[in-house]
């Protein structure tokens, strides 16, 4: 065999393996948010019933800000999860929705039917989503009580990440 | 006398006491009615104050496709905004042109949105750190490889290795020599 050719191709292929090792011990579907760490970008919206919320006020507290849509099928499955976490934590953290590429009726029809867990916020324009780096719904987004982002959670969120991560922030 | 002692008292204390308030600021804030948040995102806050002039007509349509030319679509992830069809694309398009519009520089655009999303949001990485392998890496191959092919070309035409070989192996010349006859034939 010619060394030469030997040589190369090993120069050429030996780094691409080593690449594709590394990346294989990547989660893909993992999308880290770049707010993490940084504050929380404010904003005052609208919601269901002509109030108007704002991030600033509500800080003091621990923020669950969650994008969602009546559309996605994870948001419905963690629609009872975030009910629940919005009892046990009343008084002691703020749980908001922001709508994502919904309707505000059909959002007012579902919560209706199944109960809502905080003020749902209309979004024109996807400003607020595009603030956050949203990629799609859901996607929870966890403030401190000084208005930093902790957290951020994409895909159904679990009883038990909602817990650890709200006792965290209750904790510091 | 005593009355007089008192109100030279209550002079003496509102003069001590009116100058505080205003030195705390209180009376200033409940002079001013308190703002209504304006609604959507606080700009200023995440982008500051425009550094550019705000643009308009073809300009404001030029700038706006060559900006989201250069930005990944989150939703359609090989694809621009400008390119994608995707609801947030569409959105995020939209956000672009109002933020050209409003004066926003097109570093200050793209500053914010690698703020909200990552670098990921840039369909070309930055040429810095470890990113120069991506810029780097193909010219070096190529390079690489033209250097090795003009090596090849250049040891075949030379005429000590042609007739070393013809000299270390007769059979092949040989035939050779059968084959150029019967193609000039």
């Amino acid at each position: 065999m010619n060394r030469v050719a030997l040589l190369v191709g090993g120069f050429v292929v030996l780094p691409l393996l080593i690449f594709l090792g590394i990346s294989l011990s990547f989660d893909p579907h993992e999308i880290k948010s770049p707010l993490k760490g940084q504050p929380a970008p404010t904003f005052a919206l609208v919601d269901l019933y002509g109030r108007t919320v704002s991030l600033e006020e509500l800080r003091g507290q621990p923020v669950v800000i969650n994008f969602w849509a009546t559309w996605c099928q994870p948001c419905m499955v963690e629609h009872p999860v975030l009910l629940e976490g919005s009892r046990r934590y009343r008084g002691k953290a703020h749980f908001v929705g922001v709508i994502y590429q919904d309707s505000p009726q059909a959002i007012q029809r579902f919560l209706a039917q199944s109960g809502s867990w905080g003020p749902s916020l209309v979004d024109p324009g996807g400003e607020v989503a595009i603030a956050y780096g949203v990629y799609g719904a859901p996607e929870t987004f966890f403030v401190d009580s000084k208005g930093v982002v902790v957290e951020k959670v994409t895909g159904a969120i679990q009883p038990a990440t909602l817990v650890d991560l709200l006792e965290n922030l209750l904790d510091s | 006398m005593r009355l007089s002692a008192i109100g030279c008292s209550l002079l003496v204390a509102g003069w001590v006491l009116y100058p505080a308030p205003v030195r705390s600021g209180v009376v200033q804030e409940a002079q001013e009615a308190p703002a209504e948040a304006e609604l959507g995102i606080d700009r200023d806050r995440l982008l500051g104050a425009p550094q550019g002039s705000p643009l308009a007509g073809e300009e404001l349509d030029e700038v706006t496709n060559e900006l989201t030319s250069r930005m990944r679509c989150p939703v359609c992830q090989a694809l621009s905004i400008a390119d994608s069809p995707s609801v947030s694309a569409m959105a995020m398009k939209q956000e672009v042109r109002e933020l050209l519009a409003t004066g926003y520089t097109t570093d200050q655009i793209v500053a914010y949105f690698e703020r909200s999303y990552g670098e990921f949001i840039r369909l070309e990485p930055k040429a810095e750190g470890f990113n120069l392998v991506v810029w780097l890496a193909p010219l070096c191959l190529v390079l690489v490889g033209g250097a090795l092919v003009a090596w090849r070309l250049r040891r075949g035409r030379d005429p000590e290795i042609t007739t070393e070989t013809a000299a270390a192996d007769p059979e092949l010349e040989a035939y050779r020599e059968r084959v150029r006859q019967e193609v000039t034939s």
